[in-house]
């Protein structure tokens, strides 16, 4: 369905769909948790950081505790190389207690690019004139999960709309039940879409209750912006998303929903990333503290070029390849129980760096954004369907090669979400270190699983040494019965079973 | 049946379970492809988790089911069953 660009009134819009008490009751003090003041006071009062306060620091993050935000300054003061390879290392160490060696992969699947705001920094802001709009139908949005499970081997999507009324709640339901719908027979066995992640505005509470009757995974909102200021500025008034606040507890109105499943990030290169880091920390703790509960995963993408999008190239604080890996290092430190997802935004040299840091739990591959793009076909990208222009288009089985060549196993895995291991008990589990063992044996079964239905022989070679050695490790780590079971769920998924786990 | 007091009888349930053959029992509601927990004791070991379908909406699961005699596992989900359906 294409449509026409339309003038939408957007003020009425924002007037409809914010609702003041579904913020209103978690302020304190009338205030939202992110205070630019303090933050700025904290980065600024520990510039000459201590080693000896810096080590304790680590080890607090190796037992798992959320820092607070006077130990996160403290951090991202530290200047000394010795201290900085130190806590890449422990930043490594956490990684592997709490995730093990696997790493999970998804693919975004957009389904409209209508937009009633206008951010200065995005492609589908509402005055771009020059982006084709378009809104997937319903069977077009199956096509598309048609290619993604049954053609390329996903098994998670996180599926991205616009915030506009073609796209609202009701819309996102019909989608993801749609997405749920489709079985594709395989080589071996057959493909499904297990886990439906969503990328969509911040919605009121009655709508995330209707996605969680659906079966949402996780819900993903990102701040873009913690900085009170900056985020008026690039968020023109008269916007719905010029409203910080109704977007800075639409993760609260989620976990109130039963969703329990929220999704934290920024974009960085609108502001400070210093300060980014900190209103991450500041947002983390405080669905903790009133939810038990926090974020599952944190995404961290920089601003990338758009179709007739200047501000892009004119921000001041764009963020270096090195303080970009710092700022990974940072956030496994800070929130270590948090999931970390590496996207394809970034350019295949620095995602097969970063990987090699091992501190990172997802990433994406196989990666178009265009509206339509999987069904129809395309390969080049073409920036006016796109929201950004991504840096890495290569396959899922090129990226998973790679991965294997590295030593890490790829997970399809989705089991905790159905079999009730989310929001606080899988919390619990991350914590304890022991959701670790959950993800590598899931890992083996899903990697079985694709290799067995997409992979060619050259990537069965090389993915095969890896299952051997996860295989191998597993043994000394799981009751013999457990070992046993895997064993027999693995030859099972020979047999041409699927959707078997742990 | 009220939502509210099945949750509490499905609870009272799972703990006699626990007690007196240490099996974790929990129960989960089916929303699309997701089982969310609902009430009962989660799992602590890493068996893999077998849902028996009470209906359309919820599941009771355990990765021990074997050993709880059979007869009582039966009496146990049509037990659940027939009160799902009051």
């Amino acid at each position: 369905m294409f449509l026409n660009f339309e003038t939408v009134e957007t003020q009425s819009l924002a007037d409809q769909i914010i609702k003041e008490n579904e913020i209103e009751r978690y302020l304190e003090k009338g205030r939202d948790f992110i205070n630019d003041e303090e933050i700025w006071e904290k980065l600024n009062k520990h510039v000459e950081p201590d080693p000896v306060r810096v080590r304790e620091i680590l080890a607090k993050s190796l037992a798992i505790e959320t820092l607070e935000p006077d130990e996160l300054a403290v951090l991202i003061n530290v200047k000394d190389p010795e201290l900085g390879e130190e806590m890449f290392a422990t930043a490594r160490e956490i990684k592997k207690k709490v995730y093990d060696n696997r790493i999970v992969t998804f693919a975004p699947l957009y389904c409209g690019n209508l937009c009633i705001n206008n951010c200065l920094y995005c492609g589908f802001r509402r005055e771009n004139r020059v982006i084709k709009r378009r809104v997937l139908t319903i069977e077009e949005v199956k096509r598309e999960a048609e290619v993604l499970a049954g053609e390329i081997g996903h098994k998670r999507l996180i599926v991205v709309y616009g915030e506009h009324p073609a796209t609202g709640a009701e819309y996102i339901r019909d989608t993801i039940e749609a997405i749920y719908s489709v079985k594709v027979k395989t080589r071996r066995g057959y493909g499904q879409i297990r886990r439906v992640n969503v990328n969509a505005a911040p919605m009121s509470i009655d709508e995330l209750k209707m996605l969680k009757e659906v079966g949402i995974g996780t819900y993903q909102v990102f701040q873009e912006t913690y900085h009170h200021e900056t985020y008026a500025q690039i968020h023109p008034k008269g916007t719905v998303k010029h409203h910080y606040q109704w977007r800075l507890y639409c993760h609260h109105r989620a976990l109130e929903a039963g969703v329990d499943d929220v999704a934290l990030g920024v974009l960085f290169g609108l502001y400070d990333w210093r300060f980014e880091l900190m209103g991450l920390l500041y947002h983390a703790r405080d669905l903790e503290r009133k939810f038990g509960i926090g974020p599952h995963t944190i995404s961290f993408p920089r601003l990338e070029p758009a179709a007739n999008t200047p501000f892009v190239q004119e921000t001041k604080y764009k963020v270096s390849d090195e303080d970009f890996k710092k700022v990974i290092c940072l956030i496994r430190l800070a929130v270590p129980y948090t999931g970390m997802i590496l996207t394809a935004r970034e350019p295949a040299h620095i995602r097969r760096e970063i990987l090699g840091l091992g501190i990172v739990t997802q990433t994406d591959a196989s990666t178009k954004i265009g509206i339509g793009a999987y069904s129809d076909r395309y390969t080049e990208q073409e920036l006016e369907r796109q929201q950004f222009q991504i840096g890495d288009p290569r396959s899922l089985e090129e990226v998973i090669r790679e991965l294997a060549e590295m030593g890490y196993i790829t997970s399809f895995c989705t089991a905790g979400y159905r079999c009730g291991r989310t929001g606080e008990r899988i919390m619990d589990l991350l914590v304890k270190g022991k959701e670790r063992i959950f993800c590598k044996l899931n890992a083996v079964l899903t990697f079985k699983e694709w290799l067995d239905d997409f992979a060619s022989e050259e990537t069965k070679k090389v993915a095969q040494r890896v299952i051997e050695k996860e295989m191998e490790e597993l043994k000394g780590m799981v009751p013999e019965g457990v070992y046993q079971k895997l064993l027999e769920y693995y030859q099972r998924i020979e047999n041409g079973e699927r959707d078997l786990y742990f | 049946m009220e939502r509210e007091t099945f949750i509490s009888k499905f609870t009272a349930l799972a703990e006699r379970i626990k007690q007196t053959y240490g099996v974790n029992l929990w129960l989960v509601e089916v929303l699309g492809k997701r089982h969310s927990y609902v009430a009962g004791h989660k799992e602590d070991s890493f068996l893999p988790p077998e849902p028996i379908y009470l209906n359309d909406r919820f599941a009771v699961v355990s990765n021990e089911w074997e050993k709880i005699p059979e007869e009582e596992r039966k009496q146990l989900i049509s037990f659940l069953k027939e009160d799902l359906l009051k």
